[in-house]
């Protein structure tokens, strides 16, 4: 299903840009970039993210996917530590991912807590499955049943152990009311050399 | 340098069908993964497309699990013949040995990002020769970078003799690198001031693996994974050679081997051991020998020893008296041996002296090492019950550095014999080996003049010198350092530092000119005042010993850049093929050191590429456990190069050493010591030839020796470094995602992200007494750093212990302090911290005694000792864009 974007959420522009960006930047010129993009069809485009910590809080280009527009879940359905599986970007390989209510505020979070975040299944290493291994004590996934790595769910997908050669790739979510949309992706999907060829 | 920020791609170009493939093994850790490197052209502006037919896998995209996946950390673009080219580096899938599944660890997976390309953080890479003049590094030719290093060098070594000419190099840098660099230092300078990246002597790593007789690379993997008992001491395979445990020890455990970890941490693969019903005997550091004595002991009390081989294969009182003693020469193996201290009149006399120390009852030596008593009589049973049915399990033990860095000299005699008693070693399955660190590419050029040595244990032995003492002692007035951080790899290393300082930048004599004559002149009489010259070779500017000490930087080209042999850590010798252009002037070690040995006027260093400095040295193979002789015999009759002899084995290898059958063709040793192994009765034919530790152990009747490791020879210095008041151990190690000093992983964005800068894990008991949380940024300090000084002569016996050297004043107490970002883990013991083993800038080896292990002349890395405070708050602590405080051991 299709959404055309009513609105664009702090929390959205907060994944994108990080917070200091939506004080400095406003939020109308990210809007008015995206709406261009998702209305323009599939695209990628590189934004600046804000870094709000660091020797110098300088800007850093970041390769942010956006993809269709997907609706997941409605907000209030999702409880504490209980996540929800749902596809994207599309229903082909490796297209199982998740989205969970954290209970602790994460990077990419959404909802009132900002602990809302949604990520692939599919093991960046070599493609093991992560369905069934949340563990609610470390907001964490894994460890992968092939080679062990955990990935730590309120830092962007990074892993915490292992073999990873990449974060857990990460599903940009939307709010919209009280329905979550997922609207584009940070990283490579497994087995896929381009997300949108599954 | 990298900035923590990492942001993933989302796409990768696909390698087309005609892509250029080469075989290749992996730069990093012992193990040595098999790797395929995918290389085409950007001019065209061609790439495959998701079909089988239209790339160069073979395979449709998606692909499956294990499948070729490429993630955007394994592409690259770099220069090869002057043209751009793409490269994919990705592991083997059609590899049949090491990483048989074309597996790879996070370090290996990430190769493409090591290589030079200007528009990564890679764009530091040295690219030419550089002289300091008025106190900055500028860009030189080469011939006036080698002459100026040429001129200083003769002189020194003519006005000050060789010692004062010191060599510190990498011990794995290519076999065709360690040959020149060997034949440079000890065969044409021959120069005792000699030694490797991770010691400050060249001396045995492992004391009592030598002295016992065993090998530190004797296993194949297949040993550790037919293991049905495998005790692991002083490292986690998981966090340091990945494939090792993820691909022969992860399948052992899931078919029931028993795993028994004796480490003071706990990571992912003692998590996954335990999980499966493995042991972890968490000791507390240095306390190593006397559980492993303790276990020894419950062992031979329940009669459960292998008595059969102990029968067959344990020197008794005449043996073992020949086994060590090679005579009466001057040999380390007979000094080690004086006083009686290790040497046992065979098995029943090891017995008796084993039961007569009271350190290695079970319970005192669990009180000791802060474990469950319970845990020793677990571990002596599942090493060592025969079943029901009289069999016993087939037991392994490795070994590395946690643990022999340790306690060198003690750990590894008491390992050796709790391996002796439980039948390890020589047969498959029962083995007993280093896991090991870094890989096998050392073959030396030269043998070390320990005779010019000036360090003289009592008793008239001599050992290898000391460089970090000789030269704090004013000694060493040229230093060429090869690709090795000297300073922060050492102990006590702020000192270490200080010293560096004192003798080069603030000598007065310091170059202020452009005039050639001028800069030698000012050199020389740096080197005559006392001071010291610096030169550094590598790839990458070193802080400091490059960007603040270095005289003279050489750029050196690395994996990749050149054609070059290594072997893995079980003996499999491969070909690591050049696929790209170096950048700008970086030459190969053999070249620069060619160059060099050739302006100082020494012969025998006109090869012409790798491959003819390979040939050279092949016969200084012969003997060893990697011997590829008979490789370049086959070449030779075959009219090929020896590379191209080696191209033949791709990413497969062939495991030294390498014996020819009558029929010609190539016959590779899966595992040294091998009492199953049956040699051609007729013996060895044409070139080839039969070390006895083919079949047998290394000592001089082929059988073990076993040993005593008393407590006393190290407990003064343990008791002496053991916390006190609300100071902690201070031990550090390697993690699974940085390899040595960061070289690389520095300069990979997402490795950054996830470890900006160096950290230390405390347990939340110790955390909470101190007021530190995950992300507080704290300072690691003492006043009490144990540095041993002086070049001493021994004449008593214990003129070496540390209690002695106390005494007579030969240590000083220095201070130390480095920062970190606090890991609050219930994953460390509590007692202790635990930081990565080498940051330039944050360097956990300050806080680690400068006092060599007095039998082995090895530093005891792993024994540091400090307070800990905390100094603020980190930025990761509440930004979500790097680092993880999650714990590591989650299962």
């Amino acid at each position: 299903m299709t959404h055309q974007p009513k609105s664009v959420s702090p929390e959205m522009i907060e994944v994108v840009n990080g917070p200091e960006e939506i004080a400095k930047t406003g939020k109308r010129c990210v809007m008015t970039r995206r709406q261009f993009l998702l209305t323009s069809g599939i695209s990628t485009f590189t934004v600046m993210v804000a870094l709000k910590s660091g020797p110098s809080a300088a800007k850093v280009p970041a390769m942010v996917s956006t993809y269709e527009r997907k609706f997941i879940c409605k907000l209030s359905e999702l409880k504490e530590d209980e996540p929800l599986d749902f596809n994207y970007p599309d229903d082909g390989a490796y297209c199982e991912s998740m989205i969970v209510k954290l209970g602790k505020e994460a990077g990419g979070g959404i909802g009132s807590d900002k602990d809302i975040v949604a990520f692939n299944y599919t093991c960046t290493h070599q493609g093991g499955p992560l369905q069934g291994t949340y563990q609610k004590g470390d907001k964490a996934l894994g460890p992968c049943p092939l080679h062990l790595t955990t990935f730590d769910l309120t830092r962007h997908g990074i892993f915490i152990s292992g073999q990873a050669y990449q974060s857990l790739p990460q599903v940009l979510l939307e709010l919209d009311g009280d329905d979550v949309y997922a609207v584009g992706m940070f990283g490579l999907i497994y087995g896929r050399y381009d997300n949108l060829k599954g | 340098m990298s900035t923590p920020y990492y942001i993933p791609g989302t796409n990768i170009p696909l390698p087309p069908v005609d892509a250029d493939v080469l075989s290749t093994a992996c730069d990093y850790c012992i193990v040595a993964c098999g790797y395929k490197i995918y290389r085409w052209p950007v001019k065209a502006g061609k790439t495959g497309g998701e079909k089988a037919a239209e790339n160069a896998f073979g395979v449709d995209f998606p692909v499956d699990p294990l499948g070729p996946w490429v993630a955007p950390n394994q592409y690259n673009v770099v220069l090869h013949e002057g043209e751009p080219h793409h490269v994919i580096i990705i592991p083997d899938k059609d590899t049949k040995h090491v990483n048989i599944n074309g597996n790879s660890s996070i370090r290996g997976g990430a190769l493409a990002k090591k290589v030079y390309n200007p528009q990564t953080p890679t764009r530091d890479r040295l690219k030419s020769p550089m002289i300091r003049m008025f106190g900055t590094l500028m860009p030189v030719t080469w011939d006036l970078a080698l002459e100026i290093a040429a001129e200083i060098g003769k002189y020194t070594i003519r006005k000050h003799g060789e010692n004062a000419f010191c060599v510190k190099t990498f011990s794995y840098g290519y076999m065709e690198n360690t040959y020149a660099i060997s034949k440079y230092a000890l065969r044409s300078v021959n120069t005792a001031n000699f030694t490797f990246h991770d010691t400050p002597s060249d001396v045995t790593s492992t004391p009592g693996f030598r002295d016992a007789g065993f090998d530190n690379f004797g296993p194949s993997y297949q040993d550790w994974k037919d293991a049905e008992t495998l005790m692991i001491c002083g490292t986690d395979p998981y966090e340091s050679k990945t494939i090792l445990f993820t691909d022969w020890i992860m399948p052992a455990i899931q078919n029931g081997q028993k795993t028994i970890f004796m480490i003071p941490r706990r990571t992912a693969g003692v998590a996954y051991a335990e999980k499966n019903g493995g042991l972890w005997l968490d000791i507390q550091p240095g306390t190593d020998l006397l559980v492993v004595n303790a276990i020894a002991r419950v062992i031979i009390e329940n009669g459960w020893q292998d008595a059969e081989w102990i029968r067959d294969w344990v020197n008794n009182k005449w043996e073992s008296s020949s086994g060590f003693g090679q005579g009466t020469r001057n040999t380390p193996w007979q000094w080690r041996t004086t006083w009686g201290k290790f040497q046992t009149k065979g098995y029943d006399d090891f017995v008796k002296w084993l039961m007569a120390q009271d350190e290695f009852e079970p319970a005192v030596a669990a009180e000791t090492a802060q474990i469950d008593v319970e845990k020793i009589y677990k571990a002596a049973e599942w090493m060592a019950k025969p079943r029901d049915d009289g069999s016993r399990p087939k037991t392994s033990i490795m070994i590395e550095k946690g643990f022999y860095w340790s306690n060198n000299t003690g750990n590894t005699n008491a390992i050796s014999s709790l391996g002796i008693i439980t039948g390890c070693g020589g047969r498959p399955g029962q083995v007993i080996g280093r896991a090991g660190g870094h890989q096998r590419g050392g073959l030396r050029g030269g043998s070390y003049p320990r005779n010019k040595s000036p360090e003289k244990l009592p008793g008239r032995r001599r050992r290898a010198m000391d460089t970090d003492r000789y030269l704090m002692s004013g000694h060493t007035r040229f230093a060429h350092v090869i690709g090795t951080t000297w300073i922060q790899s050492m102990c006590g290393s702020q000192s270490l530092a200080a010293k560096f300082e004192e003798l080069t930048v603030q000598n007065p004599n310091q170059v202020r000119s452009y005039s050639r004559q001028s800069i030698i002149d000012t050199l020389k009489k740096r080197v005559d005042s006392g001071g010291m010259v610096v030169v550094n070779q590598d790839i990458y500017l070193v802080d400091p010993i490059g960007s603040r000490f270095a005289d003279i930087v050489f750029p050196a080209a690395g994996w990749g850049e050149d054609t070059f042999t290594r072997a893995n850590g079980e003996r499999r010798l491969r070909l690591y093929p050049k696929f790209y252009d170096a950048p700008g002037e970086a030459k190969p070690d053999w070249w620069i050191v060619a160059n060099l040995a050739k302006k100082m006027g020494f012969k025998g260093y006109d090869w012409k590429n790798s491959n003819e400095v390979l040939e050279e040295a092949a016969r200084f193979s012969r003997g060893s456990r990697k011997d590829f002789f008979m490789l370049k015999v086959a070449a030779q009759k075959e009219g090929k190069t020896l590379h191209e002899k080696f191209a033949e084995f791709g990413t497969d290898g062939i495991q030294g050493p390498v014996v020819m059958l009558e029929d010609g063709t190539l016959q590779g040793t899966r595992r040294l010591h091998d009492t199953t192994l049956e040699l051609s009765a007729t013996g060895p034919a044409g070139s080839n030839r039969y070390n006895k530790k083919l079949t047998h152990f290394n000592t001089q009747t082929g059988k073990c020796n076993i040993q005593k490791s008393p407590w006393s020879l190290f407990s003064d210095y343990w008791a002496w470094m053991k916390p006190k008041e609300d100071e902690l151990w201070v031990t550090s190690g390697r993690i699974n995602e940085r390899w040595q000093s960061g070289y690389d992983d520095r300069r990979r964005p997402y490795i950054v992200q996830r470890w900006p800068e160096n950290w230390v894990e405390i347990h939340p008991d110790d955390a909470r007494e101190r007021g530190i949380e995950s992300g507080d940024y704290v300072m690691l300090f003492s006043d009490r750093i144990p540095v041993q000084t002086d070049t001493t002569v021994g004449i008593e016996g214990d003129d070496f212990t540390f209690t002695k050297l106390m005494d007579q004043g030969h240590i000083e107490l220095t201070e130390a302090a480095v920062t970190a970002v606090a890991v609050v883990t219930p994953a460390l013991k509590k007692g202790m911290l635990y930081m990565d083993f080498l940051h330039t800038a944050q360097p956990a080896n300050a806080l680690s005694g400068r006092v060599v292990d007095w039998i082995s002349g090895n530093y005891n890395y792993k024994m540091g000792v400090g307070r800990i405070k905390k100094i603020g708050t980190s930025p990761y602590k509440d930004s979500f864009r790097s680092m993880s405080f999650a714990r590591r051991d989650i299962a």
